[in-house]
């Protein structure tokens, strides 16, 4: 019913066709719409066995030739993946105690004279044996740094001492140094 | 009994089931004798023997032709198998010949595997998905009913006369319908479904095609799939872009290939970039696909880059975009999937 009111856009038959419709069998042309159907290109790739730095390993398929990758650096070992392990924490390696003597030595407010000001508040005897162990802890990292320091250059002394008496304006090491250097 | 059994013939002798299977061993060898005609009186043993044939005359043996039988055949042999050769051309679906599915291995279009089970994509089965249906689950006590919400798309409602059959008025705040989200249970755990890894060279505008060979090399080393390249499909004069010049590649993969990238990317590849704090968490398209970015001297840590590096010209290595498509229905959903991955993530996170 509804067909009868839809317009005929394209007729059933074609009068000028009529010579194709009526064989049978089957001719074999070309057709213009035949897509070639390629084959996939895929690289070729290899089976690699992938070590990860705490020793795991896994296979993984992969176009590098390289039979064995061995990683410094992975998920086991980088500190954002271990945010717990203390290993990995950036902590300071000061075990010559290179590090403290300097503080020690030529320390600023922030690290080194801060313990000092915090314990003036307590008890005067305590006060004064804390000193002294601070004292020998001073002596104890200046004895160790000189030992380090033996083997360092005169130069770095020379300027370790420019650093030190930085804005003491002194003049008598400021003579010192320029005697040094002459 | 001997000659009793001689009358019988040897297929209804070995169907008689009554006789135990050592006695219908030995009768069917006596069988066997008697069919090959050879005297019964050999001495000590039924079997048959070549030894007992009397050998060939001279003139008989002279006479053999080995080759002859061959060389009488006009045709050659058909080959051992049935070898079916898909047709080099799709003709349509009327065609009488058609070509087999792309599944089949005779098609042209095959591609066999999986060879391989990436680490991560076993983990996923046997460790992720079952966590994160626990993680995820929400319990709702029995004859509990969920209040009903309004409809997605609104009707219009008013005095308009047009109102009427008028398609359904879109969501408040904008025109997008959201994805829902159903509660997850053990028939929708989210997964990963396929990742595009995506290159955009805009140096092709000044320096030549050269660029996007090198990036489509370098995709292709590192996903270890054929790279596709696009064109621009609008001209863009303030960048300088002309319509209809190759200006990207891009990567589809899925299945092995995407795991296996995925646990190169998470285990090798994001430990090693310098100062890196993680994926920002406000990634993502609001229908659980995450999107990245990789800087160029991060796709030069990658192991296969890595590897020959000086096959590549300096300065033109390309930065990459990868995009994680999962099934998940929310962002929320897909960063807790790729979080149990391992890739780490950074940021407010904005749900």
């Amino acid at each position: 019913m509804s067909r009868a009111l839809q317009p005929v856009l394209r007729p059933a038959t074609l009068s000028s066709l009529t010579s194709s419709q009526t064989s049978t069998t089957y001719v074999c042309q070309a057709c213009r719409h035949a897509r070639l159907l390629k084959r996939p290109k895929r690289p070729y790739t290899f089976t690699q066995l992938v070590t990860l730095s705490d020793g795991s390993a896994f296979t993984m398929r992969t176009t590098s030739p390289v039979p064995v990758y061995r990683s410094s650096r992975d998920t086991r070992n980088a500190p954002l993946w271990n945010p717990s392990s203390k290993e990995l924490l950036n902590v300071e390696e000061d075990e010559a105690g290179r590090l403290a003597g300097f503080r020690a030595r030529f320390g600023t407010s922030f690290d080194a004279s801060k313990e000092v000001v915090a314990q003036t508040t307590q008890e005067p005897d305590k006060l004064a044996s804390d000193k002294k162990a601070d004292v020998k802890k001073v002596k104890q990292a200046k004895s160790d740094y000189d030992i380090q320091e033996e083997f360092g250059s005169e130069d770095d002394e020379s300027l370790l001492q420019m650093i030190s008496s930085f804005g003491k304006a002194d003049k008598g090491s400021a003579a010192q140094i320029a005697r040094k250097k002459i | 009994m001997k000659s009793s059994v001689r009358m019988l013939r040897p297929a209804q002798l070995f169907k008689d089931k009554s006789i135990c299977h050592s006695c219908r061993r030995e009768l069917r060898r006596a069988a066997s004798t008697q069919a090959a005609g050879v005297a019964d009186d050999a001495p000590g043993d039924l079997e048959s023997s070549s030894f007992n044939v009397p050998p060939p005359s001279q003139q008989e043996a002279k006479q053999f032709d080995p080759l002859k039988p061959s060389r009488q055949r006009k045709a050659p042999l058909p080959s051992s198998r049935y070898q079916y050769r898909s047709p080099r051309y799709d003709r349509g679906p009327l065609a009488p010949h058609r070509p087999p599915p792309p599944t089949d291995p005779a098609s042209r279009q095959f591609v066999p595997g999986p060879f391989s089970q990436s680490r991560l994509e076993s983990t996923y089965h046997n460790t992720i998905a079952p966590d994160f249906m626990t993680l995820t689950y929400q319990h709702r006590p029995p004859g509990f009913q969920a209040p009903e919400k309004g409809p997605r798309l609104r009707s219009w409602i008013g005095d308009n006369p047009y109102f009427a059959n008028r398609q359904l008025r879109g969501p408040r705040g904008g025109d997008v319908l959201r994805l829902l989200r159903k509660p997850i249970t053990f028939r929708n755990i989210p997964g990963v479904e396929r990742v595009t890894v995506h290159s955009y060279c805009k140096d092709v505008i000044y320096q030549g095609s050269g660029v996007l060979h090198v990036a489509g090399m370098a995709l292709q080393e590192i996903t270890g799939a054929r790279v596709q390249t696009h064109v621009s499909k609008h001209p863009e004069s303030g960048w300088g872009l002309q319509r209809g010049k190759h200006i990207a590649c891009t990567v589809d993969l899925k299945g092995e290939q995407m795991y296996h990238f995925l646990d190169k990317i998470i285990n090798v590849v994001m430990p090693r970039i310098k100062d890196w704090r993680g994926i920002r968490a406000t990634t993502g398209d609001n229908s659980g696909n995450i999107t990245f970015g990789f800087e160029p001297d991060t796709v030069a840590i990658f192991p296969e880059v890595e590897n020959n590096y000086d096959a590549y010209p300096p300065k033109l290595i390309p930065g990459l975009h990868i995009t994680i498509h999962t099934t998940a229905r929310a962002d929320k959903d897909a960063r807790l999937l790729l979080e149990a991955f391992g890739v780490p993530f950074y940021g407010k996170i904005v749900d």
